[in-house]
């Protein structure tokens, strides 16, 4: 399934690095990790093995466009936080950030519920696709080139999330 | 308003991103007597952005004519905040993906 891009020690590397990063930023105060699901789930496992602090867990899902339009005319929570975020600090975990729009929107959301601070934390940054700007991502693994991965979370229909390598399939 | 900028209206629609199209006109090229030979049209306007998007269906290895009027706006307007949308970018949103699966 397509050839390695970023080998599994390499990204285990990174992300104990990132992991290092949140523990001293962070180190006086108790982070609220926020996994997207589905494509996080990987990667906020392993990131949350390295934070050396006590931090919390919790999950979104957003209807993506297009694949869950389904009449819905704006993008929606599928699956809310569990717990509140009012005063937390809070570290947006997800696999890529692209155009940025996904982020921003749940940036703004969760803004909404007065958190004390909010970032982001990406795996793979596609910065050149970039629509909107001003987003708060503190926390880079990879800046990498305009490709379709999968492994490490990403899919193909579903598929392949859990192959430990990020690999890169061709398009036509 | 095209196909291909219908999808992109929706698109921002959906992530309440504020658009306005084609709101503004460039001057690339003036000929001696000052008059406009070539012009540029950016599809849409981002206020929140400040950030003026070129909508293209073609391929992104194919949009060298695109790329090249960029480049010229981008030269005449370095301040101008100025980016080509791809067709990719789209399918990408839509979980669309044009995918070699013998790869």
């Amino acid at each position: 399934m397509g050839d390695v891009f970023l080998p599994a020690a390499e990204i285990h590397k990174r992300v104990t690095e990132l992991g290092a990063a949140i523990t001293a930023d962070y180190s006086d105060r108790e982070p609220l990790l926020v996994g997207v699901l589905r494509p996080a789930v990987v990667f906020v496992a392993d990131l949350s093995r390295t934070v050396g602090i006590p931090h919390a867990l919790d999950f979104v899902s957003l209807a993506g466009y297009g694949r869950a339009l389904g009449g819905h005319s704006h993008v929606r929570l599928m699956k809310d936080l569990d717990a509140p975020v009012g005063g937390r600090d809070v570290v947006i975990c997800d696999l890529t950030v692209d155009t940025g729009l996904t982020l921003n929107y749940l940036v703004g959301h969760l803004r909404l519920r007065d958190p004390a601070s909010v970032v982001a934390c990406i795996l793979l940054d596609r910065p050149y696709r970039r629509l909107v700007d001003d987003l708060p991502v503190r926390y880079v693994g990879f800046t990498v080139p305009d490709e379709f991965y999968v492994g490490y979370g990403f899919d193909l229909d579903q598929r392949y999330r859990g192959l430990p390598d990020i690999r890169v399939v061709k398009t036509r | 308003m095209n196909q291909a900028e219908l999808e992109v209206a929706k698109l921002l629609d959906y992530y309440g991103i504020r658009w306005e199209y084609e709101p503004r006109s460039f001057v690339l090229e003036t000929d001696e007597q000052g008059r406009v030979v070539e012009a540029m049209t950016p599809d849409f306007y981002l206020p929140d952005q400040d950030l003026y998007l070129e909508v293209t269906t073609m391929k992104q290895s194919l949009v060298t004519r695109k790329n090249r009027k960029i480049r010229k706006l981008r030269e005449r307007y370095p301040n101008l905040n100025v980016k080509l949308f791809y067709k990719r970018d789209i399918e990408r949103l839509e979980g669309k993906y044009g995918l070699d699966l013998a790869s």
